[in-house]
């Protein structure tokens, strides 16, 4: 997948050459690829005159930053003590088939990224789904798709 | 840690027991190049002198300091000496200490041999605790980082880096690529303590890393020893001839 590399420089311009800049360019490509290109790591080390190594490095120890591409929109199925027990593994198992996606990776068509969490911190709401930012609360199984369904 | 520590260094000669005897030390060196002067034996494995920031990521050189009627249990690795500092290298505690260090290491690694032989010394045949295989295991990598360490601190060129983290970290070469950085020298792979990191010669023929590098042979003994791209990083950053990589070391005169 080719990524414009104009994009890439106009982000990185967006900073000042040092050190500390490195992280927010990251997270900048991870928002506007919506994910961290290898041609965006590579560019930004023979801008900065960092090296490819550290640069990499980083880029695999954030778990913000995601190294292949994510789906346009993140859903994120809680699976703490409150939520399993309330259900969230059968409201995984329908996305699942119903998307036709696995666990922790996106669907072909780039819509969504399936993932689950443990705990969020809102147990009176489980069976718990965040989509992107929208908290979604008492998910019942049989509505997960209509839950789904605004986001395109 | 060691740059910290020598910073501002002076050559300050102290007084210091270890093991019940008193030995002469300079301030600041940590305990474990000090027991090694004195040839007290202290295992340690991701600590080497040359590397400024090596040390205190495998725990196995733990030892007891005495200070100011305080007992603390320090990496000896990365521990300064300061005047009537008393170390203990060798007691219970420390032995029972570092028997659960070895014996979490064991878990991660089961197949390396120092490993092994570490653990065997404090009593561990086979730990307790769930061995890491399947998409966890890790052959022989400990991941203490020195690899890293001296691939950018020593040799300079920063082909490796420690990737990820907790569970997952390891070291690899940037995208999981052949490094264009990489000259092929193996410092990473001779100063691993674990033999983690393979590295072959075939012939003129070195693969490390994924990519293979062209070995210069010797003109006297025709001996295959250095690596075309180590020889010219060398003769880019210092002021060596390429003329000089014709003959190998045991052949210069
Ligand atoms: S390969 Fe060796 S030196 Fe590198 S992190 Fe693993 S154990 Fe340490
Ligand atoms: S040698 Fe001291 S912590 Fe590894």
């Amino acid at each position: 997948m080719a990524v414009d590399i104009k994009k890439v420089d106009e982000v990185i311009s967006r900073y000042e050459k040092s050190d500390e800049s490195l992280l927010a360019i990251l997270q900048d490509f991870q928002k506007e690829f919506l994910y961290v290109p290898e041609e965006g790591m590579r560019r930004l080390s023979e801008l900065f005159d960092v090296p490819e190594s550290k640069i990499y490095a980083m880029g695999t120890f954030y778990k913000a930053l995601s190294l292949v591409p994510r789906g346009r929109h993140t859903i994120k199925v809680c699976t703490g003590t409150a939520c399993h027990l309330k259900g969230a593994n059968q409201i995984i198992d329908t996305v699942e088939r119903e998307l036709d996606v696995k666990r922790n990776s996106t669907t072909a068509d780039g819509r969504f990224t399936l993932e689950s969490v443990n705990c969020v911190g809102a147990c009176a709401m489980a069976p718990l789904v965040v989509v992107d930012e929208d908290y979604h609360g008492q998910v019942r199984t049989s509505k997960i798709m209509d839950v789904l369904k605004k986001y395109k | 840690m060691q740059s910290e520590l020598n910073k501002g260094a002076s050559m300050e000669k102290i007084k210091i027991i270890i093991d019940g005897k008193e030995v002469e030390a300079t301030r600041d060196q940590c305990v474990l190049d000090v027991a090694r002067e004195q040839g007290i034996y202290i295992p340690a494995l991701c600590y080497h002198p040359e590397v400024t920031s090596s040390g205190g990521s495998c725990r196995v050189c733990l030892v007891e300091v005495h200070q100011g009627g305080r007992m603390r249990l320090v990496t000896s690795c990365n521990y300064p000496v300061r005047e009537g500092l008393e170390v203990k290298t060798d007691t219970e505690l420390v032995r029972r200490i570092r028997k659960g260090v070895l014996e979490l290491l064991l878990a991660r690694v089961p197949d390396s041999e120092i490993i092994q032989d570490l653990a065997r010394r404090d009593g561990v045949e086979t730990p307790r605790y769930f061995v890491d295989e399947g998409e966890n295991y890790r052959y022989k990598c400990i991941a203490c980082g020195l690899c890293a360490q001296v691939c950018d601190e020593v040799v300079g060129v920063n082909a490796i880096s420690m990737l990820a983290r907790s569970r997952e970290k390891f070291p690899g070469t940037p995208f999981h690529k052949p490094s264009q950085a990489c000259i092929g020298c193996g410092a990473c792979a001779y100063v691993c303590p674990t033999g983690a990191i393979s590295m072959k010669d075939d012939e003129d023929v070195r693969t490390i890393w994924g990519r293979q590098f062209k070995l210069i042979k010797c003109s006297v003994c025709e001996k295959p020893y250095i690596p075309e791209a180590q020889a010219d990083w060398i003769v880019k950053t210092t002021d060596k001839d390429r003329s000089f990589f014709d003959i190998c070391p045991d052949h210069r005169k």
